[in-house]
């Protein structure tokens, strides 16, 4: 769920419905009895030219791993389908007979296999599979921009600059060190993960990443252009660019038996790549023919008028929040003075950008980090009403940012703003100059190629960088410390006490205190403002007239495909 | 039919003989400037897209001005204007209104027709500062070139053939972000400064070999002509043959090239900054306001046709002035 679909751009958004929170009764195993048809084709019209990977240790986007692992690929726990923020994120066992069993301070966790589960060969899934494909995120080369939890949490010696002594499979270096963190038991049925400090919510960290692979393949990158197959599915065809498709059909071997999770009901899937956005979202408008069973992923801001205004339209119109906090991170290398920071803030005209991005289809004025979408973890932080001394409305505070900048010392102050380019991105970064001079502050906007957006940024950082940010698992511990303290510290936040909270926190075993020292942690970050949260964003999207069920997903802010079917 | 024939059918006078007779006098006594000069007043194009540049030139240069008398500006956000709802425009025409005559910008609400002036601007200024880029380095390689001849026109003829073989559109796009911090280092402002010189430099850098072998075939030509080879066998010195002899003779080519490549560059210049390698916001752009157009246009069509429409008005209006003038200069054009 973290990074971007397409890198830095945010994509403009939609109305001003809350969550869909219709009381659907999901049944335990997430897949519920309700009334979906089985077969037809569902199909997904995707301005990508591809998927960004389909290989099952590097996928690492809301909607793939959604998708995906409705299909191909199965994990050992997995989120329960329904709508509703609890019930969408409620933990559901998969691969696993359980959520797993941990040791008591949490160090060690088991999962056991259920029966029956094979490949598409028909060959059976194994505990060693499982950690073969586990023992992949170790290898620096293959698992680029994948979830690397394994490596983070594995008891497995690191190196002096950090990194594991062991190498991956493939390179083999250090394999006695994986074999000895996760290991099988004599039935090859349970897997135990020794890890290297206590992670009580270690059983949501298994979504990611630590989905079987073949034991004994040699399966190095180009593994992600033809994967094994273990769900309902297997891949038919994949191919890339304009007017490529990745085609699914039902993999025979599957059975519904070792599968409660997933309804399986169109006979296939069909991903249609490089289709315009606009050419798309038109064509599942219309819903004429074989559209009325296709669906779009995202729609743009023009249309969201158009769509969401029409009651035609009702009933296959989705507009949820979806996983992330849009913010600009201020680097506090090169503003290391809170005042200077607090004042940035103050100065913003957020209802100005919150506008750009498609006002109220765009989201809710964010207050910190975590976002109220995560469940327990989330707290109002007070961040714009009490935190910077006085009350700041949307359109910002010049006066107050000047009163701050002037108890700081600084005058004519200078910044300059990175963001990847799109015409939305120019905007908003014309908003940032005119808001902040109001303040006396001068932004210098520096927009950079969106494909390399995060490379240069991480690499040569500016004052202020424009970025977005999803939890990994319904728990605070996947976004303040990759924020703040190591994983995805834009601000370059150095501050050793924070961290030691932070780690405390990530170890406490009790959930609700866990919550609660998130609280306080958030409020901390967003007073500190080592970020200046905009917009907890909001997502729309489209489906044609006989596709269902239509809500989101709140786990992955996505289609609920494991339960989705066609009507005829 | 020579140019005499055709004003001599213009002239109905009374007493044919007398006229014709006092028409001959007349051209015998005239320059090629004003013999140009006569050809283009009667010439409606010309006319017509000289009072058409005029207006826009007056339009760029008085923007300030007539924003300001509108009540209007390219940069302060309008939040009335738009709809909480998505951003959208209040009204019909992307919000036309008193206030916002042309109608205001999806998402912040900024004045369209201000946008539009100040683009024009961004626009002109780079175009006419690389035509005089191309034209005195294409004037001065074209000269050095065929007056030469020899190694020095052989190596600046393979120069210019290497450099027409650039891909220049994706040289100008790639290296734009490297060379306009190359430029900041150099000490010309950051920003738009650095990136509008950078365009400038590259368009002119990349331009001037066309001109210069057109203007390289005039000299090979011209050095061979009587009134050259007197000036040398009277001794002159090199300098005052390349320019004072031969380049007064080289103007016509050269103004008819720059009038036509003036409006080339004015959409390059749009080209690139639809491209993302323009100026930076929140300054306004023809290409960046077509780019943003582009999601927008099935909605709000005007987004669309205005800066395009202005765009096509400026291209069409510099080519037809560059065709009337090269006719004009031209002593074997046939005339209407």
């Amino acid at each position: 769920m973290v990074r971007f679909r397409r890198g830095a751009v945010i994509a403009a958004t939609a109305a001003a419905a809350s969550l869909v929170l219709a009381a659907c009764g999901g049944s335990g195993g997430g897949s519920s009895e309700g009334g979906g048809e089985e077969g037809g084709t569902l199909t997904i019209l995707s301005s990508a030219e591809q998927l960004l990977t389909l290989d099952p240790q590097v996928v690492y986007t809301g909607e793939d791993l959604a998708f995906l692992g409705a299909t191909i690929q199965r994990s050992l726990t997995a989120y329960q389908v329904a709508p509703g923020d609890a019930e969408g994120t409620t933990l559901v066992p998969d691969m696993a007979t359980d959520t797993g069993t941990p040791s008591e301070d949490a160090t060690s966790w088991s999962f056991t296999l259920r029966d029956g589960i094979t490949w598409e060969d028909g060959s059976p899934v194994t505990c060693a599979d499982v950690a073969y494909g586990t023992s992949r995120q170790f290898d620096t080369g293959l698992a680029e921009g994948g979830p690397v939890y394994a490596v983070t949490y594995l008891d497995i010696p690191t190196n002096e600059d950090g990194s594991s002594q062991y190498l991956g499979p493939v390179d083999g270096t250090g394999q006695e060190l994986f074999d000895s963190a996760v290991t099988c038991s004599e039935d090859n049925k349970t897997i135990t993960f020794n890890l290297n400090q206590p992670v009580p919510d270690f059983n949501y960290t298994v979504t990611l990443g630590f989905s079987p692979v073949p034991a004994g393949m040699t399966t190095g990158e180009e593994y992600a252009n033809k994967p094994m197959s273990n769900g309902p599915y297997k891949i038919q065809e994949y191919t890339k660019g304009p007017g490529g498709k990745l085609v699914l059909v039902r993999n025979e071997n599957w059975s519904k038996d070792s599968d409660p999770y997933r309804l399986a009901l169109p006979d296939s899937w069909v991903v249609n790549f490089g289709i315009e956005e606009t050419v798309g979202e038109q064509r599942v408008m219309q819903s004429s023919g074989e559209d009325a069973t296709a669906m779009v992923q995202s729609l743009t801001t023009a249309s969201l008028p158009v769509v969401f205004e029409d009651a035609q339209y009702e009933g296959r119109r989705i507009d949820a929040f979806d996983a992330y906090t849009i913010y600009a991170a201020l680097n506090t290398e090169k503003l290391p003075d809170e005042k200077v920071r607090q004042a940035i803030g103050a100065a913003l005209d957020r209802e100005a950008l919150m506008l750009n991005a498609g006002g109220t289809y765009a989201g809710d004025y964010a207050d910190g980090a975590v976002k109220p979408n995560i469940g327990i973890d989330y707290a109002p932080t007070g961040l714009w009403e009490t935190l910077l001394g006085a009350e700041v409305p949307p359109t910002g505070d010049p006066e107050l940012a000047k009163k701050l900048l002037s108890e700081a010392g600084v005058s004519n102050l200078e910044v300059t703003l990175d963001y990847g380019q799109t015409e939305d991105n120019d905007k908003a970064a014309a908003i940032w100059v005119e808001s902040l001079a109001r303040a006396g502050i001068t932004v210098k906007p520096n927009p950079i190629e969106r494909g390399q957006y995060y490379g240069v940024v991480f690499e040569n950082p500016n004052e202020i960088m424009l970025g977005g940010w999803g939890p990994d698992w319904p728990n605070a511990s996947t976004v303040l410390p990759p924020l703040f303290v190591q994983g995805w510290n834009l601000s370059r936040v150095n501050d050793e006490a924070f961290a030691a909270k932070v780690k405390e926190a990530s170890q406490e075993v009790d959930r609700e205190k866990q919550a609660t020292m998130w609280h306080e942690l958030s409020k901390e970050a967003a007073q500190k403002m080592w970020i200046v949260p905009t917009r907890f964003g909001r997502d729309q999207r489209l489906a044609g007239t006989k596709v269902g069920p239509i809500f989101s997903w709140a786990a992955y802010g996505s289609y609920p495909y494991p339960i989705m079917y066609a009507t005829q | 039919m020579g140019g005499e024939a055709v004003s001599s059918v213009d002239v109905s006078a009374p007493e044919p003989g007398v006229d014709v007779e006092a028409a001959e006098r007349e051209i015998a006594g005239r320059s090629l400037t004003q013999i140009a000069w006569s050809r283009l007043r009667r010439d409606r194009t010309f006319i017509i897209s000289s009072i058409v540049l005029i207006v826009i030139l007056l339009l760029a240069l008085l923007a300030p001005l007539i924003t300001s008398l509108l009540g209007v500006d390219p940069y302060s956000l309008d939040k009335e204007a738009i709809d909480e709802a998505g951003g959208k425009p209040v009204g019909p025409w992307g919000g036309a209104s008193v206030e916002h005559p042309l109608g205001v910008e999806w998402g912040t609400g900024r004045d369209i027709l201000a946008r539009l002036l100040y683009g024009l601007r961004v626009s002109l200024l780079i175009a006419f500062s690389a035509t005089v880029l191309v034209v005195v380095l294409g004037t001065l390689f074209g000269i050095i070139s065929g007056y030469s001849r020899g190694w020095v026109d052989g190596f600046l003829g393979r120069f210019m053939d290497l450099i027409l073989a650039f891909p220049f559109l994706l040289i100008i796009i790639a290296l734009s972000g490297s060379l306009t911090q190359r430029l900041t280092d150099l000490g010309i402002p950051e920003g738009n400064a650095s990136r509008i010189t950078y365009l400038i430099l590259v368009l002119g850098i990349f331009g001037w070999p066309y001109l210069a072998r057109i203007v390289r075939g005039e000299v090979l030509s011209l050095r061979e002509r009587e009134f050259v080879e007197s000036a040398v066998s009277l001794g002159a010195s090199t300098p005052r043959i390349l320019f004072r002899e031969i380049l007064p003779n080289l103007w016509a080519p050269i103004l008819v090239y720059a009038t036509l490549l003036l409006p080339v560059y004015v959409a390059v210049e749009a080209v690139l900054s639809f491209l993302g390698v323009g100026v930076l916001p929140p300054e306004p752009s023809f290409g960046a306001m077509l780019a943003d157009s582009v999601q927008y246009f099935t909605l709000i069509p005007s987004y669309l046709f205005i800066p395009g429409t202005l765009l096509v008005i400026v291209v069409v209006a510099f080519n037809l002035l560059g065709d009337s003038v090269r006719d004009a200069l031209d002593p074997k054009a046939a005339h209407r």
